[in-house]
């Protein structure tokens, strides 16, 4: 009899787990805490909470169904939400004008993505995406600037959006 | 036929179509050959998903990211480690203090094991662990009960919730009539009981209640005499 993953179900139910998993993942989890409540101390608590709800759901944990880090991710964007109505309601910060998340969380955690594989990307591959989509150069403006043929800059558009196909993959992004 | 070659230079001009950057001839030259070329339709359709991303991200964020302080695992570690130990904790209460667990039979049996043992009026009770079942996922809620003479000592874990919620707590007698415990308010990051009292005798107590504002939970207590009362009476719950 072949058992799948049975061995793996609960992952997270050990502390030792949780130390594997935090080194693993809390830092990708830390910087979208940042990126959507704008506030380090509110993103380290928003980490924090996230490990101890996991390993609180542990037993729950199955990788048959997703990843460990979907499954964080998951847990995180709760948090945020949580912390956000939390924020909201707590008098004098809503009284200061710090709007928590005014960009919708699906939207910032996309965003969030993006910028991420973006960071992952070859230098080269992120220049010309960063120099011809995001500042809107011409090709044989940038060509010039890098001191190559204009062919080249577009071939490096090409391998730069294929790089960023497979790292938006191992990053666990499905269209 | 279309020679390898010949794919690999339309090929590399893929991503700035896919941008919608390509013009004039070259535009013209691409859509020509994928029109019959059914290998770069699909690599396109495979670029096509990224491409519609990218506005999605803020290249003023593409340096590096911030990280989390060295200290911060050491810290959910930490934490992670005292709320093992008080759950342990709780098990050797339950374990010393129980036995009235899982189901009313249950309950009734043990009831009259604790009459037996401590011999009827007069002895002090142990304090209860009460149970609430059915929780929304994420959210937990622990109570123990502790007999006074003045009434009963509540020590309320909750956790789960959204951080500044407050909760309202009362002890619910045979009759159904509500004994007020108090407040609190249930902060992340805190991880101590709230220690509430209330004047209904625990031997009295029929359920403990807690409303979150949101919802309200409710979890049966079965201290020996009740759980007899609720034997004999068929209460409904």
């Amino acid at each position: 009899m072949i058992q799948l993953g049975t061995s793996t179900r609960g992952a997270l139910s050990r502390e030792r787990d949780v130390r594997e998993a935090y080194a693993a993942h809390s830092g990708e989890l830390y910087g979208f805490a940042v990126r959507s409540l704008g506030d380090s101390g509110l993103a380290e608590e928003a980490v924090q909470e996230t490990f101890v709800r996991a390993w609180r759901a542990g037993e729950r944990f199955d990788p048959k169904i997703g990843s460990l880090r979907t499954w964080l991710f998951a847990i995180l964007r709760n948090v945020v939400i949580d912390l956000g109505r939390a924020r909201a309601v707590r008098p004098g910060v809503a009284e200061g004008g710090v709007e928590p998340a005014v960009e919708p969380l699906d939207e910032a955690l996309q965003a969030w993505q993006m910028e991420e594989a973006m960071r992952r990307l070859g230098e080269d591959h992120r220049r010309v995406l960063v120099e011809t989509y995001y500042r809107g150069r011409p090709y044989a403006e940038v060509a010039a600037e890098l001191g190559v043929p204009e062919g080249t800059v577009k071939s490096r558009v090409y391998y730069g959006l294929r790089a960023l196909r497979v790292v938006l993959e191992e990053m666990g992004y499905e269209d | 036929m279309k020679t390898r070659n010949e794919c690999r230079e339309w090929r590399e001009l893929l991503g700035a179509y896919a941008l919608g950057h390509l013009e004039g001839d070259e535009r013209a030259g691409l859509e020509a050959h994928l029109e019959g070329c059914a290998g770069c339709r699909e690599e396109l359709a495979a670029l096509a998903p990224v491409a519609r991303m990218l506005p999605h991200a803020d290249p003023a964020r593409f340096g590096p990211a911030p990280q989390p302080p060295p200290e911060l695992g050491q810290r959910i570690a930490a934490t992670i480690a005292a709320e093992k130990e008080r759950t342990q904790q709780r098990q050797r209460r339950r374990l010393f203090g129980g036995l009235a667990f899982g189901g009313a039979a249950a309950a009734a049996v043990a009831a009259v094991l604790l009459l037996f043992l401590f011999g009827g009026g007069g002895s002090p009770e142990p304090a209860q662990q009460v149970r609430f079942a059915n929780l929304p996922e994420g959210i937990s809620i622990d109570a123990t009960l502790e007999p006074h003479a003045y009434g009963t000592e509540i020590h309320m874990y909750v956790h789960g919730v959204p951080s500044g919620t407050l909760c309202r707590v009362w002890l619910r007698g045979p009759r159904g009539a509500s004994y007020p415990a108090g407040t609190f308010r249930y902060r992340w990051g805190d991880d101590s009981d709230a220690v509430l009292s209330s004047a209904l005798d625990l031997s009295r107590t029929r359920a403990v209640v807690v409303d979150t504002g949101k919802r309200t939970f409710t979890a049966p207590v079965s201290s020996p005499v009740a759980a007899l009362d609720i034997a004999n009476e068929e209460e409904p719950t």
